[in-house]
């Protein structure tokens, strides 16, 4: 696309901007600010609010400057005496039937209508109608939404961003003109995604916060920038408190990539941060089995003896992925010079083969790779994940981008997501078979175009149509896609967990990755996380085989698997999970409780009971995101800083401090520091770090190799036997790590455990939304109500790993690729 | 030097007549048989400021009792010394006129200025400097005026006139040393005019 430069005129200022800029834009570029309502940034223009409209020289009639496209040569007014008079005309228009309930409305001291008619609105009314009321009371519409139609200025805004941006469309415009009203259906409650993006993009306070309402005025609240913990989107968003309650968390559109965009976990998840259900002292295990709370010198002793009674080679430490990069940095550094031991993970769910080979294919320990570049390439490729679940905001990118510029999305996944409407192809692998499916695309690729490279003769051997069987893809839709590649200019690639859960697909990846650098060139491929800092994780040197910039180790230690293993043989004197629920994550539930059971001295450090801190000997409180500063690398490779938005309370206190003054009283020269000395020291250690600069900026890339990728091209479906359900997990669209499960907001929206299935077998098992059905694997039941996702095949089930007390890894056997459960209708007796 | 002389004379002549102190005399004198401009407060009378007045907070309800605070927190907004705190909550049981009511709306009048540009910017006339100005007390936290408190209907109604003497009653209570008028027992209705 040739994309030429237009010199035009604004308010007699010449600017020059690119072809197709609207004049709206161009105005601001040349410092003039134009009111608008219905206009927003990455939504569809539609120009029916008339705030925008400007004097076009040579046109009788205003124009409004949110759609109309810059021309060479214009010649554009946009403060003349007609203009001005137009704007305040239109505002007393809209005031004519505006409810003029400031006093009340929430969105009073921040509205764009009280802000406008401030500026540029008549100082009194001529309308002496009655206004239209829609309805007397505010009705909530979702458990996060409360909706007043009567203050709506009908910008539908609301309606295209649920549509164009969330993909859900649940709302709509019912009817015209004065009695227009944007809602739900019959004004029913939602059942949809509850990201709150109506809510943020409305202008006044026509649909509002349910949990904010009448808590406080925008200017009671003191804010702090922030990121969010919930995924590896790694959202900006500005967390308010009130005192000392966080009241919210909103995304302020100047600030951060993901400018308005969150998901309902980074919008209503902050409340986990209020919540009553916190640990908030030292806590100790007496004989009976009881906790006893003790001052923090205490716990560090303890802390401290335990160390040293167990010595280097049984000690170890799982720290969790959604730390900071100090906390990551320090807790790494603890382990390898203060204890001792290179045993450190930074998950409980893979081993440190596949995340290896993942950093390498997906590019991890290179330097950034923005989202909007990757949405913007000709094809889009996500593989490997559940993305509209798992990372929301990223979905909500690539929706409106290719929304707007219609370039090719292509989806191969196990299970069918919210995104599958707006792809041009969508496929259903089997799970675990991501590898036989680029192994067919590589091959479909080299059947239409002989490429010679190393690595791709063992492909020649291999035909798309067996490997098609293997991962459940037709061989005609891998061969379109194929087609597709091959006549791109740019190719974006999104892989997704499955690839580290299950060792699969990673060295196919970095094949196809080169393969199409030789063809199309501009190839990016952007790894879609599940956890908030699992690059800034593996960047900062929290594994067993890789110290800080990814050099290799010079003694590895064990990955959370050898870690297990060594507790269960009861080799190991001291675990140190800090922020980590193993016994809630790892892939065997059974045998991590008996390993856990056998470690001489469990140190757990959280904001919350988890599962495992009942089994610890001691229990740290943790401070949690909004009370630390620090920074975070998302999957972007995107190092953002964030601030603490209040203190910890009481004895709560930061993994920083814990971890210096425990570090300082083993060893004397290992400081207690600040999060500055350890950005500063990160700075210094870390490749890629030293050129980070402000609040945001991407890393740079380390050098060092961390695997050799070596496909082996031998493929089989994993086991299920008839009528089995391969069980998948992961992130619930509610549910991001296990934080969230202490939000009681985002518990309210959930309800509680689902297991997920297609519609094809629920019609085979004869259920319907909601029903009850029970899973039933390695002797374990669980009854759960069933929630039923179009698009995902028979034989694939879902639950989400966040649940205490519901949790998916009991179903699991670690030996096997794909665990597998049996489903059934559940009867209550006598029915 | 002639004129010298005659003033000398002159003022003898005062001196032995006591004309100065007559005079001063009866000032005295003419007070003590006109009546009298001295208010007994605080044992019979009180002085009842105007309207105009800026004494302690009120807050108002409507005809049918509700309350009128709607707890937007443009009071809070407005006070230049930052005494004022309201926190809304959401009750729409009727308890005021939208369904947006203060949980906690306190005055500390002792950071007070009484310069009443929280009554200015109430949208709905809920506050009002009233005319209490016995705010003398034993503890600090009690000059900490709570909504309860200030929902209580103050002595002289906003609609009295004031501006005049009326008899009252001198009272201890739990509260404190208070002063009740009765404003239906008017003393003296032109004190100003007598001094
Ligand atoms: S909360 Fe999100 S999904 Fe629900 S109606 Fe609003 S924009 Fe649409
Ligand atoms: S509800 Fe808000 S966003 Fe939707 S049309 Fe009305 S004013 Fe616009
Ligand atoms: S959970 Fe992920 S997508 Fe949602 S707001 Fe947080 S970082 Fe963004
Ligand atoms: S009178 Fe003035 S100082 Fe006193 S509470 Fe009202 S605004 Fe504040
Ligand atoms: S007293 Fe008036 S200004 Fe103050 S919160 Fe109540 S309604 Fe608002
Ligand atoms: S902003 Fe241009 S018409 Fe609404």
């Amino acid at each position: 696309m040739t994309t030429g430069l237009v010199t035009l005129k604004i308010n007699g200022r010449e600017v020059t901007v690119r072809e197709g800029t609207l004049i709206l834009d161009a105005a601001k570029e040349a410092g003039f600010d134009i009111p608008t309502f219905c206009y927003q940034a990455n939504l569809s223009g539609l120009g029916s609010c008339r705030m925008c409209l400007v004097e076009i020289e040579g046109q009788r009639k205003l124009q409004p400057s949110c759609i109309t496209p810059v021309m060479p040569d214009m010649n554009v007014f946009t403060e003349t005496d007609t203009v001005k008079m137009t704007r305040s005309a239109m505002l007393e228009f809209l005031l004519s039937n505006h409810p003029l309930d400031c006093p009340v409305c929430d969105k009073g001291g921040e509205c764009e209508l009280q802000d406008l008619v401030y500026k540029h609105g008549p100082r009194k009314g001529r309308f002496a109608e009655d206004k239209v009321r829609h309805h007397d009371k505010d009705y909530i519409l979702s458990p996060v939404i409360v909706k007043n139609a009567n203050r709506c200025v009908q910008c539908m805004r609301c309606v295209r961003v649920c549509k164009e941006v969330v993909g859900r469309g649940v709302l709509g415009a019912v009817g015209r003109g004065v009695h227009q009203e944007e809602t739900s259906f019959l004004r029913t409650r939602l059942d949809c995604d509850h990201c709150g993006m109506c809510i943020e993009v409305c202008p006044v306070g026509s649909f509002m916060r349910l949990p904010y309402r009448y808590r406080a005025r925008p200017w009671d609240l003191v804010s702090a920038r922030s990121v969010c913990g919930y995924c590896a989107t790694g959202c900006r968003l500005t967390l308010e408190r009130r005192g000392d309650t966080v009241v919210r968390a909103i995304a302020n559109p100047e600030d951060g990539f993901n400018r308005k965009l969150l998901c309902a976990r980074g919008r209503f998840g902050y409340d986990v941060m209020n919540s009553e259900e916190r640990i908030k002292t030292p806590l100790v295990k007496e004989r009976d089995g009881s906790f006893r709370p003790v001052s923090w010198d205490r716990a560090l002793e303890l802390m401290k003896e335990a160390i040293l009674r167990a010595g280097p080679e049984r000690a170890a430490g799982v720290a969790s992925a959604t730390l900071t990069n100090e906390e990551l940095y320090l807790f790494q550094k603890f382990m390898r010079k203060v204890v001792g031991t290179a045993n450190m993970d930074s998950t409980s769910r893979w081993s440190a083969e596949s995340s290896l080979k993942f950093m390498e294919a997906a590019g991890i320990r290179g330097g950034g790779t923005s989202v909007y570049q990757c949405a913007e390439s000709d094809v889009v490729v996500v593989l490997g994940g559940q993305l509209s679940e798992e990372n929301p905001v990223t979905d909500y990118i690539l929706r409106y981008i290719n929304g707007a510029r219609r370039n090719t999305l292509v989806i191969a996944s196990p299970r069918g997501m919210k995104l599958d409407s707006s792809a041009q192809l969508s496929v259903r692998t089997v799970p675990a078979t991501t590898g036989a499916f680029i192994a067919a695309l590589l091959k479909a690729l080299v059947e239409k175009k002989e490429v010679s490279m190393e690595g791709m003769e063992a492909v020649k051997g291999l035909t798309v149509e067996e490997l098609s069987g293997v991962c459940g893809v037709n061989a005609d839709d891998i061969r379109w896609i194929a087609a597709r590649l091959l006549t791109a200019g740019s190719v974006g690639v999104l892989a997704g967990t499955d690839m580290l859960r299950y060792d699969d697909g990673a060295e196919e990846l970095a094949l196809l990755v080169r393969l199409l650098e030789n063809t199309v060139r501009d190839v990016r491929v952007l790894p879609l996380l599940d956890r908030a800092n699992q690059r800034g994780a593996w960047d900062m040197g929290v594994h067993p085989y890789l110290e800080p910039g990814y050099r290799p180790a010079q003694r590895r230690g064990h990955d959370v698997h050898g870690i297990v293993e060594l507790a269960d043989s009861g080799g190991l004197g001291f675990l140190y999970l800090l922020g980590e629920d193993v016994l809630g994550l790892y892939p065997d539930r059974a045998g991590v409780e008996r390993a856990l059971s056998r470690v001489g001295f469990l140190v757990v450090q959280d904001s919350f009971m988890t599962g495992s801190a009942p089994m610890a000997n001691l229990v740290l409180p943790m401070a949690m995101y909004g009370e630390k500063h620090g920074t975070m690398t998302n999957q972007e490779g995107r190092v953002q800083r964030m601030e603490a938005v209040r203190r910890p309370e009481g004895e709560v206190r930061t993994p920083l401090e814990t971890i210096g003054r425990a570090g300082n009283l083993i060893e004397k020269d290992f400081p207690v520091v600040r999060p500055g000395d350890v950005w500063k020291e990160i700075q210094k250690q870390v490749p890629g770090y030293g050129e980070v600069r402000g609040m945001e900026a991407f890393k740079g890339a380390s050098a060092d190799q961390v695997a050799e990728l070596k496909p082996s091209f031998s493929y089989a479906v994993p086991e299920r036997a008839e009528g089995e359900f391969w069980l998948l997990t992961g992130n619930h669209l509610f549910h991001g790590a296990r934080l969230s499960q202490h939000s009681g907001i985002l518990r309210e929206l959930l309800g509680g455990c689902v297991v997920e299935i297609g519609s094809t077998a629920a019609q085979r098992l004869g259920v319907g939304e909601g029903d009850m059905v029970e899973v039933e694997a390695r002797g374990y039941r669980e009854r759960l109500p069933v929630r039923i996702r179009e698009g995902t095949p028979d034989g694939v089930a879902f639950m989400p790993e966040n649940f205490d007390g519901k949790d998916a890894n009991r179903f699991f056997d670690k030996d096997r690729v794909v665990s597998t459960v049996r489903i059934r209708p559940y009867k209550k007796q006598g029915e | 030097m002639k004129e010298k002389k005659r003033e000398g004379v002159l003022d003898i002549l005062k001196k032995v007549l006591f004309v100065d102190i007559l005079k001063g005399l009866s000032v005295t004198l003419k007070y003590n048989v006109s009546r009298s401009v001295t208010v007994r407060y605080p044992d019979e009378e009180k002085w009842i400021p105007y309207q105009r007045f800026r004494g302690a907070h009120t807050l108002n309800r409507d005809e049918e009792g509700r309350e009128l605070c709607v707890a937007c927190e443009l009071c809070v907004k407005a006070c230049p010394t930052g005494c004022i705190t309201v926190v809304p909550q959401e009750d729409d049981t009727g308890r005021g006129i939208a369904d947006r009511v203060p949980k906690i709306w306190k005055v500390d009048l002792v950071r007070c200025l009484f310069c009443g540009y929280c009554e200015d910017a109430c949208p709905t006339t809920a506050v009002r400097l009233g005319r209490d100005y016995e705010l003398a007390c034993f503890n600090r936290t009690d000059a900490v005026r709570d909504r309860e408190r200030l929902l209580r209907p103050q002595e002289v109604p906003e609609g009295f006139e004031g501006g005049m003497v009326v008899s009252a009653r001198f009272e201890r209570t739990k509260e404190g040393i208070r002063v009740k008028p009765d404003i239906w027992k008017p003393r003296d209705k032109d004190w100003w005019k007598k001094v």
